[in-house]
């Protein structure tokens, strides 16, 4: 079945290309309804919710056997959110560009179910390999969707998003390399009985970083090179300050299609990765490296939300947004309990709503008016009342409001945050694990006034007062499409589902959040346990005193003084 | 050294090269090649710089069919014939090129067609 | 209603009323609440979003008719018949605390630790006598000003209409949440809410700039005050555990434990992160009750519609901050430097805004300083834990600044939207103003704290509380505050109300069709407010005076006393003031403050006759004795017209050097941080462009290079043979 989710879109991106262009909307959407279709099969019928840590569906065939790599598939509950969030997007994507591309239609619509079908395929695999493939392939028709379909600087901004993600990626490449090799080489043999010990298997990575050095794990020095060298490739994606400079361009630059698939998914394959690989792979390198991490992403929440203010180009304002926000998530993530990354995992999908959905507004606008700069448009609440509605409603959810969907995992990724650390309290709850602290998440609350003030200040400028439209516009009717002044069914039908969906998981998270409790405290465990692998002696050096002595800090899970209170 | 070696393996040639031995051959093929090297540096004219090369590939041909005779089998010999009547073909491309290319400039000079500069 | 109520019902006995969480085993058993009150806990939040809801389908069906506006108040009303019974029903029995807990459903429900741990903040509503205060008025008021916005409003019948009512109803929905809910995140949901609420309608006028700049500001400002109240949140989570009042309240090992503590006076044994949470959650506090520093938005929220200024920046959504304090007394009552916070903040912001209020003149200004002014008083009375007086100002404070806010709406509305107090005069004397000039002269008497009248008792107790609980100075500060505060009631009356006819229409004046604005000023006519505005102000004129009933009732005593903030403080007077009862003293001191302002007005302001005792002598409407005046007091005067500066300073100082930051930020983000990765892709083109030469594209370079190239290898070859 995961296997049709990647497949499905592939090939009827080829039937497109096979079929005349007259039905190549038609084919599209129908292999995104067919894509979305088969992931509600798996998610109703197939897909046990209540085992969200163990990875389920697994498919595996022999790809490699000389060095282990195989095609495997598999999903947990985090993979099942992120792969319904790309099916849900999918129809939505191929419908909203019904107007929006005339030109060699053929050619966008099948990039573009390609494009669904890769990223459900990084989504699926569950072999470093083929998740490499998959992560890389997705660069692809991204690539093609804007070189051939963005504005006028096209070129440049696709080149630079090749250029500046795949060499993020090539260094992951190395890092996954390096792990591997590690485990294939300096791991006690019988740890790992594989293929000459090599293997590329996410669940033998993982269970292989929980080794202790004394039995030729990865010591702590060497799994934060590993990190360092891991966590590239993905923060270029997500992407972390300082590596965020492709990504104001790539949006301006992209197709509204392309703006949306990029917010909404593809910047969560960086995300998505980090959960895997860095926090999976290298939990040593995670827990030396977390502060670090975590000051850049809050650097990136104020910074990122500065320069937001000073756009004149909405969609500009919208794609830095993205690296603000998704510093929260990242955030949320290096807090490396539970209540961060569970708000870190849903945190990617309220973005991906919010941020898609505003990106589809702008480009609703754009197509009537072809321009995007605050300066020339003004006070649309006049003129397209129903747009100023939907625009209201998604800036809402994008600055975190309480009720809609922004507003949980924002919360979360901060709780997470200032709960994580050494800093413990004295009632119920005692401290957790984490390396970060109350300062953490009082600097990126911060973020909170300053998300406020930009997204305030492009509703005030855009939705907001006297009407302002570009110069020689004809107001009653727009130049070459058949678009009404406000919007019409389709598009309406476009943000609908966006808006509920916003609206339910504001409001009624409790069943993603019940399904992401599993893997994440999973987690969070086993980062914890990893914990005690900081402190050990060089081998040479432990004497059997000091091996009977507890080595280092005796970091445990901490658990709750129960019984003081009764 | 080598003229030993050369001595030594015709040992029972049938009819032994009188004075002539392979080191000659080669020596020959040697300065051929060396002029025809020589010819296409510093020459600028297009045909003969085309000439030159044709005298290093006949160059070739003669240490060809030197070592064929020398080893006793045939196979630098079918070499040679297979290189001639390519060379041939090829000859005339490269004329018919080299016409073009005058028509073009109305000179045959090489170095007025620099197009490949980086 | 009760057809509104029986579809509710159903969900509320589903999900709800079976709900009802009884007290821990230690407080009083089940039962503390009789009755089963969930489906009317359930129905005050669930009707004003149904009846949002229905806004919206009704701007769906693009409705022209007043229809929303029927919708609003019938579901409001029906929310204050719920108020009313869930009031009933839980004050009903004597002693002991009582509360329930009504659940909805999960809203946030997270299990995140090995032992059972868990993030929990559902949507369940919390009720005790302090809820019931607080919703009393609130849906009681909201009803009101939404009969009086039908009528206000339907000059923008349609879709503003369906926006206005829309959102109206969504601030009754975010503020019951605010006020009932049984946990801090859904305070918070409620908290954001009515911020968001503020914003609609601040900006109702979008085409406005100064509106649109206005609900900015409201937001923005909130949301620092917010920033401070997630973090308490966060802390009081990380701290305790939970965010469930329920436990937060009622567990002896949460705030009951701390509370104890700084009763015994043992303040050593709370640990600092407990005394951390009362600050972080008072600038929430501050933020959303209009306080220094951040109180500048309120008097800019004036720019929407009056009806909104009344219900939300006057009476309900401003004194969310006052009601946060209250309900958190027992952790602030555990630091004593958080009650010194909120008491200096409180006495000084008083201070501060009723001196800018004397020098404006713009009519709902002068009544929104007035807000921020005795919104002070409310976090003074609770924070020298005197909560039963801050709440009674709170609710009396609540119908006297709607009346008086719906009075300058009934004026803006009759005359165009005149309100500069210079251009009016004498409305009591024109045909059809008498109803809004006598609400006008009954919230005025509230305001200035008139002997026997409901403002008068209840500012009453907060004075006498703080000079017996030892804050002796903030209680002069607030003296001589409600002494300028009857100063600038009166002289908004005096000037307005009573004497010479004077009128001229304000910039909402259109003319009619082949009309020059001079002829339309010309022909202007007032029109008197209809049926709608004056049976709402006729209500809230027996309202603001029935109020003060409640006080020789000790009813405010005694709805704080079962509540969470019961048992704190100085319930029994047992100090003195000057040797007396504090509040006989404060009776005569506070009488003489207050009349002593009125008739300071009267002499500067009032004009000839009965109306200003005969002191008076204005005889035109643009000028007054105190014209003469200000002259002589100096830059002071001119200063405080100025507001004293504080938009400019805080413009100057952080608006300003933030917008600077940014587009430093920017600039470096294009120049340096792009600027690297530029340099990145550069440097491989400047190694290319460097070796570029070498291809020349010239045959004998090439043939050159060859031999040289075969040479070498020759060379090299010889000479590892040789070697």
């Amino acid at each position: 079945m995961l296997a049709l989710l990647i497949l499905l879109p592939i090939v009827f991106g080829l039937l497109i290309a096979l079929a005349p262009s007259a039905q190549a909307k038609l084919i599209g959407v129908v292999g995104t309804f067919l894509q979305l279709g088969v992931f509600l099969i798996i998610a109703l019928y197939q897909f046990d919710w209540s085992l969200g840590a163990m990875q389920q569906l697994k498919t595996t065939y022999p790809w490699l056997p000389q060095f282990g790599i195989e095609l495997s598939m598999g999903v947990d509950s985090i993979a099942m959110l992120l792969l319904g969030l790309t099916a849900f997007l999918g129809p939505i994507l191929v419908i909203s560009s019904f107007s929006a591309v005339s030109t060699r239609p053929k050619t966008y619509y099948a990039w573009l179910l390609v494009l669904q079908g890769a990223m459900a395929g990084v989504f699926c695999a569950r072999d470093a390999v083929l998740f490499y493939v998959f992560f890389e392939f997705t660069l692809v028709p991204l690539y093609m969707l804007i070189s051939l379909y963005g504005s006028s600087n096209r070129k440049a901004a696709a080149t630079k998003f090749f250029l500046y993600t795949f060499t993020g990626s090539l260094i992951t490449l190395a890092g996954v390399v390096f792990l591997c090799w590690w485990n294939a080489t300096q791991v006690a043999q019988g740890a790992y009985a594989g293929a000459g010990g090599w293997t590329f298997s996410f669940q033998a990575l993982e269970s292989l970083a929980m080794l202790s050095p004394d039995a030729g794990g990865m010591p702590a020095f060497v799994q934060t090179w590993v990190f360092a060298a891991l966590i590239v490739g993905f923060a270029v994606k997500v992407p972390l300050f300082p590596f965020h400079t492709w990504l104001p361009l790539a949006h301006t630059e992209a197709p509204t299609a392309g703006s949306v698939v990029l917010a909404g998914v593809l910047l969560k394959l960086g995300t998505y990765g980090m959960y895997r690989f860095c926090l999976g792979m290298t939990p040593l390198g995670a827990i030396e490296l977390a502060p670090v991490i975590a000051v850049l992403a809050i650097i990136g929440i104020v910074y990122a939300g500065l320069v937001c203010w000073v756009q004149r180009d909405v969609k500009k304002l919208v794609a830095y947004s993205s690296v603000s926000h998704l510093g929260f998530c990242v955030l949320g993530l290096f807090a490396l309990n539970s209540i961060g990354l569970s708000g870190s995992v849903l945190y990617m999908i309220n973005h991906g709503l919010s941020t898609g959905a505003l990106f589809l507004l702008i480009g609703m606008v754009y197509e009537r008016y072809h321009t995007r700069s605050m300066g020339e448009l003004g006070g649309l609440a006049k003129r397209m009342p129903v747009w100023s509605s939907f625009m209201v409603f998604f800036a809402m959810a994008s600055v975190g409001l309480p009720g809609l969907n922004g507003f949980v995992s924002e919360f979360m990724c901060l709780l997470g945050a200032f709960q994580s650390g050494a800093w413990t309290g004295t009632g119920s709850i005692a401290g957790t694990v984490g390396d970060l602290g109350p300062w953490f998440a009082a600097f990126a609350a911060l973020g909170l006034i300053v998300t406020a003030i930009y997204i305030l200040y492009m509703v005030g400028k855009v939705v907001w007062g006297e009407l302002r439209e570009p110069q020689g516009h004809s107001a009653s009717s727009h130049d070459d499409h058949a678009l009404p002044t406000d919007l019409n069914a389709r598009e309406i039908g476009v943000l609908i589902p966006l808006a509920v969906a916003c609206l339910f998981l504001g409001l009624y998270p409790t069943p993603v959040l019940r399904s992401l409790e599993a893997p994440t405290r999973a987690m969070a465990v086993r980062v914890e346990s990893a914990r005690e692998h900081l402190a050990v002696p060089p081998v040479d050096l432990a004497t059997d005193e000091a091996a009977d002595a507890p080595t280092g800090e005796p970091i445990t899970l901490r658990t709750t003084n129960e019984g003081e209170g009764e | 050294m080598l003229v030993d070696i050369a001595t030594m393996a015709q040992g029972d040639f049938p009819e032994p090269m009188t004075g002539l031995t392979l080191m000659h051959y080669l020596m020959t093929s040697g300065l051929l090649f060396a002029l025809g090297l020589v010819g296409f540096v510093t020459r600028r004219n297009l045909i003969i710089m085309f000439l030159c090369t044709e005298l290093m590939f006949q160059a070739a041909g003669i240490a060809l069919i030197a070592f064929s005779r020398f080893h006793l089998n045939h196979t630098g010999e079918t070499f040679v014939i297979f290189v001639l009547t390519i060379a041939a073909a090829e000859a005339a491309l490269a004329l018919a090129l080299v016409v073009l290319l005058f028509r073009r400039k109305e000179t045959l000079d090489a170095s007025s067609w620099a197009e490949l500069r980086g | 209603m009760t057809s509104g109520l029986d579809m509710l019902t159903p969900l509320a006995d589903l999900i709800g009323s079976g709900a009802l969480a009884a007290p821990p085993a230690g407080e009083k058993a089940a039962g503390a609440v009789h009755g089963d009150i969930g489906a009317w806990v359930m129905a005050i939040p669930f009707l004003p979003l149904l009846g949002s809801l229905l806004c919206v389908l009704c701007a769906i069906f693009k409705v022209k008719s007043k229809l929303p506006a029927w919708i609003t108040v019938a579901g409001l009303a029906g929310a204050f018949v719920a108020a009313f019974v869930m009031f009933q029903q839980t004050t009903g029995a004597d002693g002991g605390s009582q509360w329930a807990v009504a659940k909805a459903f999960d809203w946030i429900n997270f299990q995140w630790g090995s032992e059972g741990q868990a993030l929990v903040a559902n949507f369940s509503f919390y009720v005790d006598s302090l809820t019931c205060l607080w919703m009393l008025f609130v849906t009681g008021l909201a009803t009101l000003i939404a009969l009086y916005a039908s009528e206000y409003m339907s000059h923008d019948k349609g879709p503003g209409y369906c926006r206005f009512f829309f959102a109206f109803n969504l601030f009754v929905f975010s503020m019951a949440c605010l006020v009932m809910g049984d946990n801090l995140l859904l305070l918070f949901l409620g908290w954001e809410g009515v911020g968001l609420c503020s914003y609609l309608l601040i900006g109702y006028f979008y085409k406005k700039e100064s509106a649109v700049a206005a609900a900015k500001k409201a937001f923005i400002m909130n949301r620092i005050g917010d920033l401070g109240l997630s973090l308490g949140v966060m802390l009081t989570f990380v701290h305790f555990g939970t965010l469930e009042y329920a436990q937060l309240f009622h567990d002896p090992e949460m705030f009951p434990k701390y509370l104890a503590l700084a009763q015994a006076g043992d303040f050593a044994s709370i640990p600092w992160q407990v005394e951390l949470i009362p600050i972080l959650l008072a600038v929430g506090a501050f933020g959303k009750s209009a306080q220094f520093p951040l109180y500048v938005w309120l008097p800019d929220a004036m720019e929407g519609p009056t009806p909104v200024s009344a219900l939300i920046h006057a009476a309900t959504m401003v004194t969310a901050g006052v009601y946060l304090v209250a309900r958190f007394l027992p952790v602030f009552a555990a630091n004593q430097a958080a009650l010194g916070l909120v008491i200096l903040i409180g006495a000084f912001t008083a201070l501060l805004s009723a001196t800018i209020a004397m020098r404006q003149y713009d009519i709902k200004r002068i009544m929104a300083y007035s807000t921020v002014s005795q919104l002070g008083y409310m976090f003074v009375g609770v924070a020298v834990l005197a909560p039963s007086g801050g709440a009674f100002h709170v609710f009396t404070h609540a119908f006297f600044k709607a009346t008086l806010f719906l009075c300058c709406g009934a004026v803006m509305h009759g005359f165009a939207g005149q309100l500069d107090l210079r251009k009016l005069s004498g409305v009591m004397s024109m045909k059809g103003w008498l109803i809004v000039s006598l609400a006008m002269l009954v919230g005025c008497l509230n305001l200035a704290g008139v002997p026997f009248t409901a403002g008068y008792f209840s500012k009453d107790m907060i004075l006498a509380e703080s000079f017996v609980n030892g804050h002796a100075i903030a209680g002069w500060v607030l003296l001589i505050t409600a002494g300028l505060t009857a100063y600038y009631t009166f002289r908004v009356f005096f000037r307005v109300f009573v004497g010479p006819t004077h009128a001229e229409p304000g910039e909402d004046l259109h003319p009619h069709e082949g009309e020059s604005m001079e002829e339309a000023k010309a022909n202007f006519h007032a029109h008197a407010p209809g049926w709608a505005i004056n049976l709402v102000l006729g209500i809230l004129l027996v309202g603001s005076i029935l109020v003060a009933f409640l006080y020789p009732m000790h009813w405010a005593d005694d709805m704080i006393a079962t509540s969470t903030a019961g048992g704190i403080g100085a319930g029994d007077h047992t100090g003195t003031v000057l040797g007396m009862d504090p509040h006989k003293v404060m009776y005569y001191v506070s009488a003489v403050f207050g009349v002593t302002g009125i008739l300071i007005a009267a002499f500067l302001h009032g004009p000839k006759g009965l109306w200003s005792l005969g002191i008076g002598n204005r005889s035109e409407a643009e000028t007054s004795r105190a014209d003469a005046l200000v002259p002589k007091v100096g830059p002071v005067a001119h200063l405080a017209e100025r507001k004293w500066l504080v938009d400019e300073l805080y413009h100057a100082t952080i608006a300003m050097p933030l917008r600077v930051i940014a587009h430093i930020s920017h600039a470096l983000d294009r120049l340096l941080v792009d600027g690297l990765v530029n340099l990145f892709g550069w440097l491989p083109r400047l190694f290319g462009r460097t070796i570029r030469p070498a291809q020349n594209g010239l045959l004998h370079s090439y043939a050159i290079r060859m031999v040289g190239g075969v040479g070498v290898v020759v060379l090299l070859v010889v000479l590892v043979t040789l070697l």
